[in-house]
């Protein structure tokens, strides 16, 4: 009777047993660090595949624009956010009847921002269908990879440095874990700004203690005193902080302007050879 | 590894790994000249504790002694309770001096605080370990 017991219960789990998501993560910013967290001087745009009309924005961009109050709390998107100090909570809904996943849940601390990503087959909606900074998102498992594929995301940027993100942006993501570690890839895919796909990746380490650092409180204040309806931007050819970040490092503004072409080992000896010219 | 660095390095994993929400706001190096420090003496205009950064703004006179208001940024009010500073620590009115790195545009007339000093009673912040923001 114990063994015909024992025998159901065994019988009775899931059809196909995934790795759990569940918990709360942390970001490791060993990777781009200085990117990612203090942010560096103006002017970087390595490793975005931008396009020309990205260049144009982020010539014109001014990192201070952060300031005006309509933008102070504004979130980072989807693409975004995970580039930046973060952690997450992932917990999952389950169908009361049959205990199928029907969507894993998120929390973001970084601007308190939640997600749903659905696992129960259901499409997108249609493409006039409203944008959100966090956007739709449908997951699937392939063996122990939960691949999430998110439209519908607001425009935002992909570097602080003004490299912008349209509202055609499409996002997947790969959740890879081992162990306490979750590797995250993300692969973003904008018609506007971008020549090819975007590719990053951060790791996240489960967190065996709690803490405080789950609330964003932004209260909206005049922080620098400016007139009503003033943008800060440069006009086309007067962006005096578009060279820093080449400067600072001792590298050709036009790597670092290249966009996807520089991306690759095959550019080395173009860096070279600008190098080259530049110190003759 | 140096010995500065191998101090320096076990802070840095720990200032990651715990690092609170408001640095993900904007880049101070992109926004100041980390490597150039101003100082101001001023009266204090407004004081908006709050987050992610606070700001005083400080009415004090430029390197043409003609007098501007200056936007100071300073830690948000959470990070700044934690080392004593509350909503009613500075009150309009209050003769500081106050020194930090400048905004890379000038017309801005914005710093970031790295020392503040109240002149009618001494009340400093800055120099003390622990009283920095990010």
């Amino acid at each position: 009777m114990r063994a015909l017991a024992f025998l159901l219960l065994a019988a009775a789990g899931p059809a196909a047993a995934q790795l759990s998501l569940s918990g709360e993560w942390v970001g490791r910013y060993h990777e781009d660090f200085a990117d990612r967290i203090p942010g560096d001087v103006q002017g970087d745009f390595t490793g975005v595949p931008m396009n020309d009309a990205a260049r144009r924005y982020a010539e014109a961009f001014d990192v201070t624009r952060v300031a005006v109050l309509e933008h102070q709390c504004q979130p980072y998107n989807a693409p975004h956010i995970y580039r930046g100090p973060l952690q997450f909570r992932i917990w999952e809904e389950k169908d009361p009847a049959t205990q199928q996943i029907i969507a894993y849940r998120k929390y973001l601390g970084t601007y308190q921002q939640w997600r749903t990503i659905w696992m129960d087959g259901r499409p997108h909606p249609p493409e006039h269908a409203p944008h959100t900074f966090m956007g739709f998102s449908t997951g699937e498992w392939h063996g122990d990879i939960l691949t999430v594929t998110t439209t519908h995301i607001k425009k935002e940027f992909y570097r602080r440095s003004g490299i912008p993100s349209s509202d055609r942006t499409t996002m997947i993501e790969h959740y890879i874990r081992h162990g306490n570690l979750l590797s995250h890839v993300v692969i973003v895919t904008d018609p506007d700004y971008l020549t090819e796909p975007y590719i990053t990746s951060q790791e996240f380490v489960l967190m065996e203690r709690g803490n405080q650092n789950w609330l964003y409180n932004c209260e909206y204040a005049m922080e620098v005193p400016k007139p009503k309806n003033d943008v800060p931007h440069y006009l086309p050819g007067e962006n005096p902080f578009i060279r820093d970040f080449a400067d600072k490092f001792g590298l050709p503004f036009e790597a670092v302007w290249a966009g996807a072409e520089a991306m690759y080992p095959e550019y080395m000896p173009t860096v070279e050879a600008l190098m080259h010219g530049q110190a003759q | 590894m140096t010995a500065a660095l191998r101090i320096a390095f076990p802070a840095l994993v720990l200032a990651a790994l715990t690092v609170g929400t408001a640095s993900a706001h904007h880049s101070f190096t992109a926004t100041y000249f980390e490597d150039r420090t101003i100082e101001i003496e001023g009266k204090l205009l407004q004081f908006l504790f709050r987050n992610p950064h606070s700001f005083v703004h400080v009415e004090a006179p430029d390197e043409n002694g003609e007098l501007r208001r200056w936007a100071v940024e300073w830690g948000g009010a959470g990070q700044l309770s934690g080392q004593g500073v509350t909503s009613q620590t500075l009150r309009p009115g209050d003769v500081v001096t106050i020194t930090g790195n400048p905004g890379r545009n000038a017309s801005d007339y914005r710093i970031r605080m790295l020392y503040l000093r109240r002149n009618s009673d001494g009340f400093d912040w800055g120099r003390r370990p622990g009283e920095t923001f990010d």
